[in-house]
């Protein structure tokens, strides 16, 4: 025989060819996605962003392997989730932020975020979000792109249009916002190159579309009806999409797997809920950007959302059984031709 | 936009290959291995007998499992608990009347049996009728390609349209139907006079059987309609065709980069068909008798292609990201996307896991139809089938247990 008989072979279970994605790849795609907005953020506020960007990814992959290794578990480092996380809750620092602060968010998020509800895609809210919440919370004057940023004339048009009222919004150009000149956090501002990044995993089948798009759409339905309720007092749809963090949000925030809903209904009520509540908390609330908040509150919803069930093949059967043949495609049946 | 968006984006999954080589003969095997699970071995059968081609060796209790015979002139060299070994042996080499006589042809066609009395002569030339189909209106012969990878629907359609013609005629005696409906892939020039035909998009998981109703009728399982595979009308036309005991099967047998349709002898060992067909082996491969999505792996080279089996493959070492050890769900939800039948096997596969097989109940478990979706798209590498396949065996067997009565003292204490 050609090969010796004791060759020894792989035993495993079917299905034995598979589509070639894993975590490690998909976080490789997160990462290329987040790439383009890294780059800007770079461009856009030079070494301090490198520092806190740096700072973050290394935290996080520095607390995930401690707790690992405190819980006795594989280290992980490789698969690059922590990575990811660290890299998205950077983009929601401003360029400013103090190491003190960055390295407290970044524990917090992989570690309260995440290890402690039991490690990657086990947790319930975005781990990123945790992170950014405690310090963004806790920590308001050092989170405040306005305040701690006194070296830029960069706007804040969130803030304007918060306490300015719409016409505030007539002062920003779409160009400008999509392009990131305005103030917030340092990644979460680059509007256009997340948009892109984000259609990229969409188009991969990374993140599924039906949650961007429906936060985007949702965005957009709540601000209208609000500017159209009241158009002196509430910005249009524009300023909302693409200023403070609406985009990072939709495309990477709400798409966190272990948080969302799986099925193509909810994700899409999810979606939706989500960018409505970013315009009411932008509007109402006493922060200017609502979107993180918002994730963070769909997310705990997420297992309501889980709810809206699908019928199972075969559930859907009318009331009597109908021919199937009055239902059939035309042409789907045909008399065989002759030989 | 479709192949965009999506997480299965595998040209693989298209069933139809425009497969045009005719379907080759198998290697003569040297030894063959027999499956004998659950059959009752016939007197004169032993260890040193001589047997021929067609020598009926053993019969199965169940009328819907059709007779072992020996596939080629031999010596049974052993019998097992699970196997019958027949080692090939030149019949030029003995004198004559040495082997025992090859049974002579019947023609099944000209016979004129139906119903029962066909299905127990189909039985006899070793057929299985279980996977022909129960009795219901509507049947549809299913002439996808059963699982990516596997290519010998269209090969079976055109150049054994005899056999396959023969096949339908005889499903249509056995009466287990008051209609037949041939489902081809959209596109396909096969023709069967008289025959009524349905057009199939050629994607998987559309070649399972209960999608392939959905795909014809519009309509997600509607009663009193069945199917039955390409493969077993085929089996039954070969039996109907040559007249003599069935025992071969046809496999597509391949790696990645090539692959072939053969006509093998049931029992062929797996070492001998990489030998024929120049494959060799490193170590990690996999060997995989059936489909890539839905098959099993072998341990050795002396396993054998069974009565039934379709496919034969190989998949090197590195061709898929490897199984690390027991690596917890994350959650992702893809299995839920790609799962057909709308079940939940991210919830199913952990249940299983934790050994609660109790709470697969209200999850419909049941309806899982084996697609192998969820394991594919699986980024964890996660065994998701192989979880629900554990969760449906526990809860049968628990179910037949329960349906047992318990087991009375023969003498009740008197009081």
């Amino acid at each position: 025989m050609t090969t010796p008989n004791d060759t020894l072979l792989a035993i495993s279970t079917p299905p034995f060819w598979h589509c070639g994605r894993t975590v490690q790849k998909n976080s490789l795609h997160t990462l290329l996605a987040l790439a383009p907005a890294a780059l800007l953020a770079l461009l856009q506020w030079g070494i301090p962003a490198m520092r806190v960007m740096a700072l973050a990814v290394l935290a996080c992959l520095a607390t995930e392997a401690l707790c690992q290794t405190l819980m006795k578990r594989k280290l992980s480092q490789s698969d690059g989730t922590a990575a990811v996380t660290g890299l998205v809750l950077a983009f929601l620092l401003p360029a400013s932020a103090p190491w003190q602060l960055v390295l407290l968010a970044s524990v917090c998020a992989l570690g309260i975020g995440r290890m402690a509800f039991g490690g990657y895609g086990s947790n319930q809210v975005n781990a990123a979000l945790v992170g950014w919440a405690l310090v963004f919370v806790s920590f308001p004057t050092f989170m405040d792109a306005s305040s701690s940023l006194l070296q830029t004339s960069l706007p804040d048009p969130l803030f304007q249009i918060k306490y300015f009222g719409s016409a505030a919004a007539e002062n920003f150009s779409l160009l400008d916002l999509l392009l990131g000149k305005h103030l917030g956090g340092l990644g979460a501002t680059q509007s256009g190159a997340l948009l892109l990044g984000g259609l990229y995993l969409a188009a991969r089948g990374v993140i599924r579309w039906e949650i961007p798009f429906s936060f985007l759409l949702g965005v957009v339905l709540a601000s209208t009806a609000l500017h159209l309720a009241d158009s002196a007092l509430y910005a249009g749809p524009g300023v909302h999409l693409a200023g403070g963090s609406t985009v990072l949000a939709a495309f990477f925030l709400a798409t966190e797997d272990s948080c969302c809903p799986h099925r193509r209904i909810p994700m899409l009520l999810y979606g939706l809920l989500g960018g409505a509540l970013t315009v009411l908390f932008r509007a109402f609330g006493m922060y200017s950007d609502g979107a993180p908040f918002a994730v963070m509150l769909i997310n705990l919803l997420a297992p309501q959302f889980t709810l809206v069930r699908t019928p199972p093949f075969g559930s859907r059967h009318g009331k009597k059984a109908r021919s199937w043949r009055k239902k059939a495609a035309p042409g789907a049946l045909k008399e065989g031709g002759q030989v | 936009m479709k192949p965009y968006m999506t997480m299965i984006r595998d040209p693989r999954f298209r069933l139809l290959h425009n497969e045009e080589r005719p379907l080759g003969a198998g290697p003569n095997p040297k030894r063959v291995r027999l499956n004998r699970e659950g059959f009752t071995i016939l007197p004169g059968i032993k260890k040193k007998s001589l047997v021929s081609p067609g020598t009926r060796l053993a019969v199965h209790p169940s009328p819907e499992k059709g007779d072992l015979h020996a596939p080629i002139y031999g010596t049974i060299t052993e019998i097992n608990a699970r196997s019958i070994f027949v080692d090939a042996v030149d019949p030029a080499a003995m004198e004559p009347g040495a082997f025992p006589e090859v049974p002579a042809p019947v023609d099944l066609l000209k016979e004129g049996k139906e119903s029962d009395e066909l299905a127990a002569a189909v039985k006899a030339m070793g057929v299985n009728t279980r996977s022909l189909g129960r009795r219901t209106k509507t049947l549809f012969v299913n002439a996808l390609n059963p699982e990516p990878g596997v290519c010998w629907a269209e090969p079976m359609l055109t150049q054994h349209a005899e056999v396959i013609q023969t096949g339908l005629e005889l499903l249509r005696r056995l009466k287990r139907a008051e209609e037949i409906i041939l489902a081809v892939p959209k596109g396909s020039a096969a023709r069967f006079p008289g025959m009524e035909m349905a057009y199939v998009e050629p994607m998987y998981p559309n070649s399972v059987n209960e999608l392939l109703i959905r795909e014809v009728t519009g309509e997600e399982a509607p009663p009193n309609v069945a199917a039955v595979g390409l493969h077993n009308v085929w089996s039954l036309g070969r039996a109907g065709v040559t007249g003599l005991p069935l025992t071969e099967t046809v496999i597509t047998m391949g790696t990645a980069a090539h692959w072939a349709n053969l006509i093998v002898k049931n029992g062929s060992l797996v070492g001998e068909l990489l030998d024929f067909a120049k494959i060799s082996l490193k170590r990690g491969d996999t060997l995989l008798r059936g489909g890539p999505l839905r098959g099993e792996s072998l341990d050795r080279l002396d396993r054998s292609i069974t009565k039934g089996a379709y496919g034969f493959f190989v998949v090197n070492a590195g061709e898929v990201p490897p199984i690390e050890g027991d690596s917890p769900c994350i959650n992702c939800g893809a299995c839920i996307q790609a799962c057909p039948m709308r079940i939940d096997p991210r919830m199913l596969s952990r249940y299983a896991e934790f050994g609660k097989y109790n709470m697969s109940r209200p999850e419909n478990y049941r309806l899982c139809v084996d697609c192998g979706l969820c394991g594919y798209v699986c980024i964890a590498r996660r065994p998701v089938l192989q979880y629900i396949r554990l969760a449906i065996k526990k809860l049968e067997e628990e179910e037949r247990l329960a349906k047992l009565t318990p087991i009375e003292p023969v003498n009740k204490p008197q009081s």
